[in-house]
């Protein structure tokens, strides 16, 4: 009886934690670094995380999927103005509705970007709007009316080249918004949005306002 | 039959010994030689062909290592076999952990697995509910939530499938139909083994991120997601092929397997309950396994059944699947219908008042099932001419479903109600299930099905007639029969807390989310308007409890089950019914001899009433099997 | 065995009665003070009030069932030591069995005839050209969208995660928010450029489903101005629950006017760049692994 007793306890309590130490594990996790409130954020968009200049991340379970670095979780404090930097190291995709090309929400309604001609030389300047086929990404805040087309770096251009887009936007009250890219770049994925356009910490992110 | 032919198969049985350790080796290499070929031959290399072909041949090399090969192979090289094995005879604890092919045993076995899974699926709806604490999705991440809510769903889904075919069907309708066993134990105990490794496949989608589909799986989402995806085809494929061989299995024994007298219409009317729901799982879970091997090839062969933009259609799936959807939801039911029209008279002390009217509403709800299914398509964009008829043809089922109702009400009438815990969990299910039918009816118009479709009014809904309705017959079942599944009773006083608990938060838990989802918040979201934060809130404190209470229900079963040493008498309710007139525990064949039916099992407060049964058999006839 | 059980029930029956008709009476009571905020439109105003009625209807037959739930439980039951005797032999009655039928049935069908009445005569109402009060989606069409001129058109196209508008009587402009001219007929044509999504604008009772590669049309007239809410209703992936906006408007002719020149002057630049107005799109990539 005393043995039998003992398998039943010990039986339930081992499955009983298994499946709580599953659950918790699988859903808790979260991506880092979590960084402290920043009005100025530098992020870099890479076609694989594993070919990063900046911010290369070891052990990703995903190294050959395209992301945000260093993360996707961005802490910005509340009613005041964000400046934004992205390194985007990527080629262009086209965008899936060429309407995300027109530069939205920003403070000037524009954006600044330095980029390479078809040339492979380097130039500058502000742009209200991209081709749409030139796309590479985009980065939107949808509830803040924010969305930035990020322009990709030309084929012609130097090897280990990227495109620097700075603009700033305002931050309401404090809240959770998420941002997105509208680039169809979850490649192999039906429609391109699969994969890393719906994991966390790689193209998906929340926008944390304190 | 005899000793003799025993010793020969031990002399000449297979070199490896079957069971659940070999099983699992089995299991893996066949996994990883899933996965190799998959991705020799797989047209992407996104490793899904190899995925779902590990799983396959997993679960295949799972059931082999089993011992499900034993048998057929022995027939096709010749060797002597015994028709129902050792595995039938075989007593003593080990049975539970190895194939059997005695009806009681997969009974228990069954019963075991489906508190484990009851138990994964509801820590995943906690965590869904903890992550709605939050009117952002900031406690858990919204790849993870989307997750989780596919999680709880399929499990939940897999569970309900067989939470009353699988342990009281088993193990109770030889039992009730005085047959010594099942028509097909083999069938039978292929419908049990199935249900694990769908189970374990399911859970293994979190090595992939999950599926971000719900247990709905509309393409082209599903056809987006990841690896994780095709834990949902295969584990979905397996719960249909359970339902399958279960139902055929159910309705070959109770056509053939009833003892003389038994007559149809004095069949108890679980019984019935359980006839039309093996119907139901028998015809409608090939459909769904037609669609998800379409689904599996658009992802691993690229063909495009279900993508708009190559030539198919997402209306197919759509189609197909509520095709399988809408009697399924039907599966769940039926048999909690027939538990609580069992339960009530004999703790009404009344005969069943309406037996046949009972019966037929169980018919009606199964045949008007199949005529419904569009009612979850009214605002996907079906042919408009369509509408009218799913608007009547659902809202007809309310009439046979009111039978049941009206059989429930009228048997309790006048009667002199013994309140016991299963009782108690009846009429529970009653007060659930008015709820439930009522707020389906306001889906199965079209006008308020506009505002209230994909909202938590229906998620609500479904909680009502499936938690609130499947789950308490569940609850009552177990009180009424564990007493002669385990010959333990379980504790009346703990059951009434328990069931005023879980009566008391299921109802905080739901009610507020019907009022959710007229308040415009759909269904699926890990972010909502931040003016519900009190409603969630309140929703999320009271399914804690209400968890509680599930816990509770637990520690109940467990505690009488193994703790408690006083055994339970044969017959502790004084029920008249065949089941209850025979020794605890009960024996190996059930019955002694094939007994002969005298009376029906609702006979109470009849003049000269008979005894149900007359156990001693026919003279002459030893019941052999 | 009817003669001999109609008496004795007879004290039985009336003080199931009584409280069942003051519990339905304080239902109804109570169920008149419901206000279902969906009623900005002249469809949504049709839903909320098929909603109350059903609710009117539902009330007497689920205080039914627990008044008699209830009184069975206390009134019929074993008192603690009473003896375990049986109740009543009575296997049915056709007469009680009948009569439910009936009612059932005539609930029901008067529910059924409610409804499709609403259809018919929105239906029929959509044909004369009157102001559409179709509830629900037109369905499929598949062909081109025909020129129907009094109802003003407007495309909703979902995407993974965000809903943009199409006007096509106003040169096929492309806008991220949503304003309507109150009392104006709208046809919409909801479509997807990805997957499934449903898209639902609470407050005006509308929600069509957003399907790749089909036009899902859904006629709506809002009644007065006001704001109201859009959201996504059917799962489509990570951002499921953030595809709202809350910033949509009823608003007069004139200020709609104002609203939608603004768009056509600040899109006018990518407004070249868009595809042809067209029932549905087809953006590249189509399959997975391209």
């Amino acid at each position: 009886m005393g043995a039998r007793l003992a398998w039943v306890t010990g039986g339930v309590i081992v499955i009983v934690i298994a499946i709580v130490a599953f659950f918790g594990y699988f859903a808790l996790q979260r991506p880092g670094p979590l960084k402290g409130p920043a009005t100025d954020i530098h992020l870099e968009v890479v076609a694989a995380v594993g070919s990063a200049l900046e911010w290369p991340r070891p052990n990703d379970p995903h190294p050959d999927w395209v992301g945000y670095l260093p993360t996707t979780v961005l802490r910005v404090p509340a009613n005041s103005t964000i400046n934004m930097t992205i390194d985007q190291e990527d080629s262009a995709t086209g965008l899936r509705n060429p309407f995300w090309a027109r530069v939205q929400g920003t403070t000037t309604g524009s954006m600044h970007v330095k980029y390479f001609d078809d040339k492979g030389n380097p130039q500058e300047g502000d742009m209200t709007s991209i081709d749409p086929t030139q796309a590479a990404h985009t980065f939107a805040i949808p509830d803040l009316g924010v969305f930035v087309p990020l322009l990709g770096v030309n084929a012609n251009a130097p090897a280990n080249s990227m495109n620097v887009i700075t603009f700033s936007f305002h931050t309401p009250g404090k809240g959770v918004y998420h941002w997105q890219c509208f680039v169809p770049c979850g490649a192999k994925t039906v429609f391109g949005n699969g994969g890393p356009m719906q994991t966390y910490g790689y193209m998906a992110g929340q926008l944390i306002v304190e | 039959m005899s000793m003799t032919s025993g010793d020969l198969i031990t002399e000449r049985r297979l070199t490896i010994p079957t069971g659940i350790p070999t099983g699992i080796l089995f299991a893996i290499v066949g996994y990883f030689a899933g996965v190799w070929l998959g991705n020799l031959f797989g047209l992407f290399d996104d490793q899904n062909t190899g995925v779902i072909l590990g799983y396959l041949f997993g679960t295949a090399a799972f059931l082999i290592g089993l011992g499900f090969l034993n048998y057929p192979l022995a027939r096709v090289l010749g060797w002597p076999v015994d028709a129902l094995g050792e595995a039938y005879e075989s007593r003593g604890l080990g049975r539970y952990f190895r194939l059997s092919l005695d009806h009681k045993v997969i009974g228990i076995q069954y019963l075991v697995t489906i508190l484990t899974m009851l138990f994964f699926g509801g820590v995943g709806a906690m965590m869904i509910r903890t992550a709605l604490l939050s009117p952002d999705p900031t406690i858990v991440p919204p790849g993870q939530y989307v997750a989780l809510i596919g999680l709880h769903s399929v499990m939940m889904i897999f569970i309900t499938s067989a939470v009353i075919v699988g342990p009281f069907g088993n193990y109770l309708v030889p039992l009730m139909i005085g047959s010594r066993r099942m028509a097909f134990p083999r069938l039978e105990a292929l419908s049990f083994w199935l249900v694990p490794p769908a189970a374990v496949i399911l859970a293994a989608a979190t090595f992939w991120g999950g599926f971000p589909t719900g247990w709905t799986g509309y393409p082209p989402l599903s056809e987006q997601a990841s690896q994780g995806m095709d834990s949902y085809v295969v584990g979905f494929i397996l719960i249909g092929l359970a339902l399958v061989t279960s139902g055929v299995n159910m309705l070959a024994t109770i056509i053939t397997l009833r003892a003389p007298g038994m007559t149809w219409s004095r069949l108890p009317i679980f019984v019935w309950g359980i006839f039309c729901t093996s119907a139901l799982g028998m015809l409608a879970a090939p459909v769904l396994a037609a669609a998800l091997i379409m689904l599996g090839m658009d992802r691993t062969l690229n063909t495009p059944f279900y993508l708009a933009s190559n030539g198919g259609s997402n209306y197919l799936w759509q189609n197909l699947f509520w095709f399988f959807g809408h009697p399924e939801v039907y599966i769940f039911i039926l048999p909690a219908f027939g538990i609580v029209m069992e339960i009530i008279p004999h703790f009404a002390r009344k005969p069943l008042w309406g037996y046949r009217i009972g019966v037929v509403g169980l018919f009606g709800v199964a045949l008007l099932s199949w005529f419904v299914w569009q009612h979850h398509l009214f605002v996907s964009g079906i042919a408009p001419v369509l509408r009218p008829f799913y608007m009547l043809s659902t809202e007809l089922i309310s009439v046979p479903t009111g039978f049941i109702f009206l059989v429930a009400l009228g048997t309790l009438w006048r009667a002199r109600v013994w309140m016991t815990v299963p009782m108690l969990f009846c009429l529970g299910f009653l007060f659930n299930f008015v709820i439930g039918g009522i707020s389906g009816v306001y889906l199965s118009d079209v006008p308020t099905d506009v505002t209230l479709h994909g909202s938590y009014f229906s998620m609500a809904h479904f909680h009502y007639t499936i938690m609130g309705g499947e789950i308490f017959a569940f609850a009552a079942a177990i009180y009424y029969w564990l007493p002669k599944m385990t010959g333990k009773m379980l504790n009346q006083t703990v059951g009434k807390i328990h069931f005023w608990w879980m009566f008391i938060a299921f109802n905080s838990t739901f009610f507020p989310l019907f009022i959710a989802g007229i308040l415009d918040m759909p269904r699926r979201v890990s972010a909502y308007d931040p003016s519900l934060v009190f409603l969630n809130r309140w929703v999320s404190i009271s399914a804690y409890f209400l968890f509680g209470s599930m816990i509770l229900f637990a520690a109940n079963i467990i505690y009488a089950w193994f703790f408690q040493p006083v055994r339970a008498v044969s017959n502790p309710w004084a029920a008249r019914s065949l089941e209850w007139q025979l020794p605890t525990p009960v024996p190996a064949h059930n019955f002694e001899r094939v007994p002969v039916i005298l009376a029906g099992s609702y006979d109470y407060g009849m003049p000269n009433a008979k005894p149900v049964a007359d156990l001693r058999g026919l003279v002459g006839a030893t019941g052999g099997s | 065995m009817a003669t001999r059980t109609a008496n004795p029930s007879r004290p039985h029956v009336i003080r199931v009665l009584i409280p069942w008709i003051i519990l339905t009476v304080a239902g109804w009571i109570a169920v008149s003070f419901i206000h279902f905020p969906f009623d900005l439109s002249v469809q949504g105003q049709d839903q909320a009030r098929t909603l109350l009625i059903m609710t009117y209807l539902a009330t007497p037959v689920f205080m039914g069932v627990v008044v008699m739930l209830v009184y069975s439980g206390i009134v019929f039951r074993r008192r603690p030591g009473e003896q375990l005797v049986d109740g009543l032999p009575v296997t049915g009655n056709t007469r009680i069995q009948a009569t439910w039928i009936v009612v059932s049935l005539i609930l029901v069908l008067s529910l059924a005839v409610l409804g499709i009445t609403t259809l018919i005569s929105s239906q029929a109402a959509q044909a004369i050209g009157a102001a559409g009060r179709a509830i629900g989606g037109e369905g499929e069409t598949g062909a081109a969208i025909k020129e129907t001129g009094s109802e003003l058109q407007v495309q909703v196209i979902a995407q993974q995660w965000y809903f943009t508008y199409r006007f096509p009587d106003y040169g096929g402009v492309e806008t991220t928010h949503l304003e309507l001219p109150a009392g104006v007929p709208v046809e919409f044509h909801v479509t997807s450029l990805d997957i499934i999504h449903s898209w639902w604008a609470y407050q005006l009772g509308v929600k069509a489903d957003a399907n790749p590669g089909v036009d899902n049309q859904f006629h709506m007239t809002p009644r007065t101005t006001g704001s109201f809410t859009v959201r996504c209703a059917e799962l489509c992936g990570i951002w499921h629950g953030e595809m709202a906006d809350t910033t949509g408007q009823v608003v007069s002719q004139g200020d709609f006017n104002t609203w939608i020149a603004q768009q056509q002057s600040y899109f006018a630049e990518i407004q070249k760049a868009l595809p042809s107005y067209g029932p549905y799109y087809f953006p590249a990539p189509l399959t997975k692994g391209s």
